[in-house]
């Protein structure tokens, strides 16, 4: 993944005041690939104004602070930076606080790194989402009008929950997509599962789309989730 | 005593008795002045009258007249006498002429001689008159009267304040040393609390007094800081308890790991190691979340929700999993029934109960799910066929962390009914068990009013 051109132009900014928990994470996005740039709050919020970040990582509480506070009066500017808010504050109220005041999602601690790195990807991702009616990774098409998804020139039947399943992993082809992400983007279910469901609606999805003989278009990503296969 | 005064209730009581001695002193004294005000004037208007009508009689019947009324003066308050042309006295009972004009008015002297006696001052009126024989006539009369009057209305003033003053503060002292006794109790008792008795509360007397409102008010308060206080505790016992084994399990491995010889052998002690560590942040977030669904803030945002559209969307979600398991699942809906709750709450306790019945269900068995009313209460039913609880084990399946020995081996935090039967109890529904022969029936059911 480290070789995707697009990320080596973004600059993520890291609002952190718990000095392991920042070297962590700025380990594991810079392995990815991405330039990471530890910053106080302020500088942080300077650098956004101007438009010096491509998204910014902001822990709820720096120094005792609330940033919340800075991100509410950044989103009163009219500054549109992705932030993603990581917090050990975990109440469903508290989620509720932080995509309030402009935060474009919401991360608990403790989490594993994958889980924030495959937050990150999306949210950098959905920058450069494009309003589009059809949706294709190698012969795999999807069409977001008809709703119809073909491969090849088969027609392959999905139910509803299936053909939005897809469409998550459509819209993230070559992500790291985690089962919170699903359960939360696809199902809208802001809860753990103790279930290995979602397992189960993806290998559903597979026996429908895959190919005989052929790798599976989504691949298992161990111990972090699925991802669509890009080049397939 | 400092402290008798300080009370509040005697700090009323003598600004009580002040202005009620105000306000009785100032009516006295008006009636006082109005009485004496009505006398003098009538005397004046006599005075004067007298003066005129006694111009046209003879000397000889003057002195007669003044003689009959001096002898029937038996208060000894008039005053009469005659003077001649060059204001010598000539007879009467006054025998120099005061200072005032001679003009037939009446005039007021502060302080006037009183006849046969030696050094007695009253005050008087006295109207003097020149006569057409060149004589001048005095009369005069004494303001004695009203200054009785002014006697009597202080001696009724006296009289009627001091035993209003005395019951006043009497009453005062009373509810002072009442109200200082209860404080003192209060304040006893709010001691001891901080001191961590934290059972007690502040007493409460008849009851429809301001402090015994804010008594129950305190109680109240102090009944949901001591809940939360317990509940503190309690999610902090339960994350000790369930972190420590975690964490021994995961010393031990890594130590075992530090003794391997090769890079294999210890990349399998982290993995194990990593595993019991993301087993014990889970356990964590599902003790915060249920810390949070059964302490959180009360006024939650309610809304109308319909538990058939929640039951509907779950069993869809849920049906794969049955299915891979050979699992026949089963929806019987009602629509729509309604609640008044949180639909992502709601949607988390459903999904708890099916996942279970998903769970502890073997191959081939069944998991049916109903939403119905039932006399007017709404009833969320889902029934298995799986491996029930062992009768011995039933009052325990709700408590925190209990796994039932049977479902041991199937992986989970055992927080997963605690949880539901909290968002239950939020939205005023029980979560029941009964058996179902085999296999659970967990049911949530409303509360009946």
């Amino acid at each position: 993944m480290a070789n995707d051109p697009e990320k080596h132009v973004q600059t993520i900014l890291l609002v952190e005041d718990e000095t392991e928990m920042a070297t962590e994470i700025l380990a594991e996005l810079e392995t990815r690939g991405y330039l990471v740039r530890h910053a106080s709050i302020a500088e942080a919020a300077d650098a956004a104004r101007v438009g010096a970040a491509a998204m910014m990582i902001m822990d709820r509480i720096v120094f005792g602070e609330d940033s919340l506070v800075t991100l509410e009066a950044l989103r009163k500017e009219g500054v549109k930076v992705p932030v993603l808010v990581i917090s050990a504050l975990s109440s469903v109220d508290e989620k509720v606080k932080g995509l309030k005041a402009g935060g474009d999602d919401y991360l608990t601690k403790p989490f594993a790194m994958v889980e924030l790195a495959a937050r990150v990807e999306a949210m950098l991702r959905r920058l450069v989402d494009v309003r589009t009616t059809k949706l294709r990774v190698g012969d795999l098409e999807m069409d977001l009008i008809e709703k119809t998804v073909h491969r090849g020139d088969a027609k392959i039947d999905l139910l509803p929950r299936e053909f939005r399943l897809l469409e998550y992993f459509l819209r993230h082809p070559g992500r790291v997509i985690t089962r919170a992400m699903l359960l939360q983007e696809v199902w809208q279910y802001h809860f753990s599962l103790e279930t290995n469901v979602v397992d189960v609606h993806i290998s559903n999805l597979r026996k429908k789309i895959d190919n005989k003989g052929v790798p599976s278009l989504i691949v298992n990503i161990r111990g972090a989730g699925f991802m669509l296969n890009a080049n397939a | 005593m400092l402290e008798f005064f300080r009370s509040s209730a005697v700090r009323v009581a003598l600004a009580f008795v002040l202005v009620t001695t105000a306000a009785t002193t100032a009516i006295f004294g008006l009636v006082y002045f109005q009485i004496g005000e009505a006398n003098e004037a009538r005397n004046r208007l006599i005075l004067e009258t007298e003066a005129a009508t006694s111009v046209n009689r003879s000397v000889d019947e003057l002195r007669t007249a003044f003689e009959v009324r001096l002898t029937n003066d038996l208060r000894r308050i008039d005053y009469a006498a005659l003077f001649d042309a060059d204001h010598k006295f000539m007879f009467g009972n006054v025998d120099a002429l005061p200072a005032i004009p001679v003009d037939g008015k009446s005039h007021f002297i502060a302080a006037a001689h009183v006849p046969g006696s030696v050094d007695r001052l009253e005050p008087a009126i006295f109207v003097v008159r020149q006569r057409p024989d060149g004589t001048v006539m005095l009369l005069g009369r004494s303001l004695l009267e009203t200054l009785a009057y002014g006697r009597i209305v202080q001696r009724a003033l006296v009289a009627g304040l001091a035993p209003m003053l005395l019951l006043a503060l009497g009453i005062g002292a009373y509810f002072a040393r009442r109200s200082s006794r209860r404080l003192t109790a209060i304040h006893d008792t709010i001691a001891r609390i901080m001191k961590g008795d934290t059972d007690l509360r502040l007493p409460i007397g008849s009851g429809r007094d301001p402090i015994d409102k804010i008594s129950r008010d305190v109680n109240l308060m102090l009944d949901e800081i001591v809940r939360l206080l317990v509940q503190l505790k309690g999610v902090g016992d339960n994350i000790a308890h369930d972190l420590r084994s975690p964490l021994a399990v995961v010393h031990a491995q890594l130590e075992r790991g530090l003794e391997s010889s090769s890079d294999e052998q210890l990349r399998s002690v982290v993995k194990q190691a990593l595993a019991h560590i993301d087993k014990a942040t889970l356990t964590v977030a599902a003790l915060l979340r249920l810390a949070d669904v059964e302490y959180g803030p009360k006024s939650r945002n309610f809304q109308q929700i319909d538990l058939s559209a929640i039951c509907a969307d779950l069993f869809e979600f849920y049906e794969p999993l049955a299915e891979s398991k050979s699992i026949k699942m089963t929806l019987e809906t009602q629509s729509p029934v309604q609640i008044l709750g949180d639909s992502d709450l709601m949607r988390e306790a459903v999904s708890n109960l099916i996942g279970n019945a998903i769970k502890f269900t073997p191959e081939n068995g069944t998991v049916s799910i109903s939403v119905i009313r039932e006399d007017g209460l709404p009833v969320v039913r889902v029934r298995d066929s799986g491996i029930g609880v062992e009768p011995g084990e039933r009052d325990k399946i709700f408590q925190r962390f209990y796994r039932t020995s049977s479902g041991h081996r199937v992986p989970g935090s055992g927080l997963g009914l605690s949880i539901a039967a909290a968002i239950a109890n939020l939205h005023e529904l029980d979560l029941r068990f009964t058996d179902n022969n085999p296999g659970a029936v967990f049911e949530m059911v409303g509360r009946r009013r």
